[in-house]
């Protein structure tokens, strides 16, 4: 999962990079408003997380102007403005969810999942469900048949992105942009490596290969 | 305070009826004054005849009979006259059986005679005539003069009484004219108090135009100073929250596991930090009665702020609200949408799919409630949830139902906040909001 953070305040930023790091996710950090309309809007993010106090553009209009542009990624709303007026306000122009400061790092965490799944289609489900596996998010950890399985962080990364799009050919070069951040080196073989340890632990089945198209999560599940 | 039209009438009453009086008086008397000049002038010229008339006989003088005028010889004809002679006096036989007196002192004078009560009008006059001291008073009857004064004061009354109710209500009517901007601005102000309007007319004559623009300027300040004060407070609560928001995250980094103790009371301590700036930040948000103009369209806001909840919240909970069409809470937008908010958000949180949120004009004022099917709560204990905490520090944020700020507002209005059961055994949360 590859989220764009916008906040300008430095230490909060460094708080949340490091916290949503370590819940697998990649994240590109931005502090001003303007940036954060070009990259939004040209970059394949799967959730934008947004603070409405923004240098350089308002959060409001950053996102009138993401959703102008036809953007439909996810957009949850941090802010300290938690006024209900505000609130409606922050939904009218486009936002999936609106999180007041202070908060819980946990409860970030638990509404960046819902947003995931809700925008991909798994509506009302407290955990995210695929192909017969049950994915614990908080635990970092793969459920079958009551039996828990181990994954390695990079293991749970690439096995959450697959849950939350079953029965969908996905090309590694798709995967990496999804998977890893704007810095980071992008090595297919290194994504080979993890699809082979994911199919070693769930059985080879779970995940197709489609030569020269790409991988397929959960196909025989149907 | 008596009403300017009163005021004016009573006043007018009185000017009028004391300068009418004192003209109506005074012009009675000098006409009387030059009718009897006028009259003097006849009565001298009878007794210069009855000098003429007065001649040389063989005892004396004796008057020419053929001189006199016949109305001297009718008993009580209106025309007397009496002649003194330094011991004796002649009367006229008109007087018949009554005494003319004589006058002091030559001139004019009025006297009243005999059983008819006629007025009289006398001159006397002193001559020398023949060797003789005569002195000839001469009398004119006056009542028929004087009745028609009694009449013309009568008419006189009459026409100025009914003069007096012309220009009232003349005056009335010009008043309530001239007033009209008065009570234009008087109902404007009323719709004001009701939320129909937000700001006077300034389409009013100059005397009003310091009033209004004085009454439009101060709505439009405390506005300002409200939106103001809204701001400062978000980039308050902004500068404040998001360090706070730091601190939450640290205090369950790992860098911490080692020292759970600490963890534990550096969290509780951010979140009492947190609950107070919330509670006291929200409060002081709060505009209360400030702005008379305010006004809540339930029509316009209620969907957006429904759809929020289901945002938030979910879609598998049913929000719906029941509310007559175009029905205006004459509160504070910003106040309402906070209280149905915090009401909704408390509801939606405890409700399994059901929220209901109904808006209803009654007799003494509005009434909101908000219904949810969630679990409830047991009567025993409705009170300790609305009931104000005694101390400060137990304020907390409603006891975890989200009902403090709630209250604030409620209190706020002057409402009446109740908890009751609802229609499926969940929370009914019944607010009265008392008319403007």
């Amino acid at each position: 999962m590859r989220l764009l953070l916008v906040e300008d305040h430095v230490p909060l930023a460094d708080e949340l990079l490091a916290g949503l790091n370590r819940q697998g996710y990649a994240v590109d950090w931005l502090a001003d408003g303007r940036d954060a309309v070009y990259q939004g809007s040209s970059e394949p993010y799967d959730l934008i997380i947004l603070d409405l106090g923004l240098p350089g553009l308002p959060g409001l209009e950053v996102l009138a102007q993401w959703r102008a542009g036809g953007l439909g990624t996810p957009v949850l709303i941090l802010t300290a403005r938690d006024s209900w007026a505000e609130r409606i306000e922050g939904l009218k122009a486009g936002a999936d969810d609106y999180l007041t400061k202070p908060f819980h790092p946990e409860e970030l965490h638990l509404r960046i999942q819902a947003l995931l799944r809700r925008s991909h289609g798994q509506v009302n489900q407290p955990t995210l469900k695929a192909a017969g596996l049950h994915l614990d998010e908080g635990r970092q950890c793969v459920i079958r048949d009551g039996a828990d399985i181990q994954l390695t962080a990079a293991e749970f990364r690439l096995l959450r992105y697959f849950m939350l799009h079953p029965q969908q050919i996905l090309s590694k070069s798709h995967l990496a942009e999804h998977l890893y951040d704007g810095e980071t080196e992008r090595d297919s073989n290194v994504l080979e490596v993890h699809v082979n340890h994911l199919r070693r632990k769930l059985g080879k089945s779970v995940i197709e290969t489609r030569r020269g198209q790409g991988y397929l999560f959960g196909g025989q599940a149907q | 305070m008596r009403s300017i039209q009163r005021r004016l009438s009573l006043g007018l009453i009185s000017v009028m009826v004391v300068v009418g009086l004192v003209l109506a008086q005074t012009s009675l008397w000098l006409f009387e004054m030059g009718l009897q000049r006028y009259l003097e002038a006849g009565l001298r010229n009878d007794s210069e005849n009855l000098l003429v008339a007065l001649v040389r006989g063989p005892q004396g003088l004796q008057l020419d009979e053929r001189h006199l005028s016949p109305a001297y010889q009718r008993p009580f004809s209106g025309h007397y006259f009496r002649i003194d002679f330094a011991d004796s006096h002649w009367r006229s036989r008109s007087l018949w059986d009554q005494q003319l007196p004589q006058l002091e002192h030559p001139g004019l004078s009025n006297l009243q005679l005999g059983p008819e009560g006629q007025q009289l009008l006398v001159l006397r006059t002193d001559y020398r005539r023949l060797g003789q001291s005569i002195s000839i008073s001469v009398a004119q009857d006056y009542t028929p003069v004087r009745e028609s004064f009694l009449r013309m004061q009568q008419v006189g009354l009459g026409l100025g009484l009914a003069g007096l109710l012309l220009i009232l209500l003349l005056q009335r009517l010009t008043v309530r004219r001239a007033l009209r901007p008065l009570e234009k601005a008087r109902e404007q102000i009323a719709q004001l108090q009701q939320g129909q309007r937000s700001q006077l007319d300034d389409q009013v004559p100059v005397e009003l135009e310091p009033l209004v623009a004085q009454i439009n300027h101060l709505l439009a300040h405390t506005e300002d100073s409200l939106k103001r004060s809204r701001n400062a407070l978000g980039n308050l609560g902004h500068a404040l929250k998001t360090p706070l928001a730091v601190l939450l995250s640290l205090a369950s980094s790992e860098q911490l596991d080692a020292h759970p103790q600490l963890r534990k009371v550096l969290k509780a301590q951010l979140e009492q930090v947190q609950q107070r700036l919330n509670r006291e930040l929200n409060r002081a948000r709060l505009s209360g009665d400030a702005l008379p103009g305010a006004l809540f369209d339930c029509d316009a806001e209620l969907p957006g702020l429904l759809a929020t909840l289901n945002m938030i919240h979910g879609e598998h909970l049913d929000l719906s609200y029941r509310c007559p069409p175009g029905l205006q809470l004459p509160r504070d937008r910003e106040d309402v949408l906070e209280l149905l908010g915090n009401l909704l958000d408390n509801a939606c949180k405890w409700a399994d799919a059901e929220v209901r949120l109904s808006v209803s004009e009654t007799a003494q004022g509005f009434e909101l409630s908000v219904e949810d099917d969630g679990p409830g709560i047991p009567e025993g204990r409705r009170d300790q949830v609305v009931s104000r905490g005694t101390r400060l520090d137990e304020q907390t944020d409603g006891h975890g139902l989200g009902l403090g700020i709630v209250r604030d507002i409620v209190d706020n209005w002057g409402g009446v906040l109740r908890l009751e059961e609802s229609e499926w055994g969940g929370l009914k949360v019944a607010i009265e909001l008392p008319k403007r």
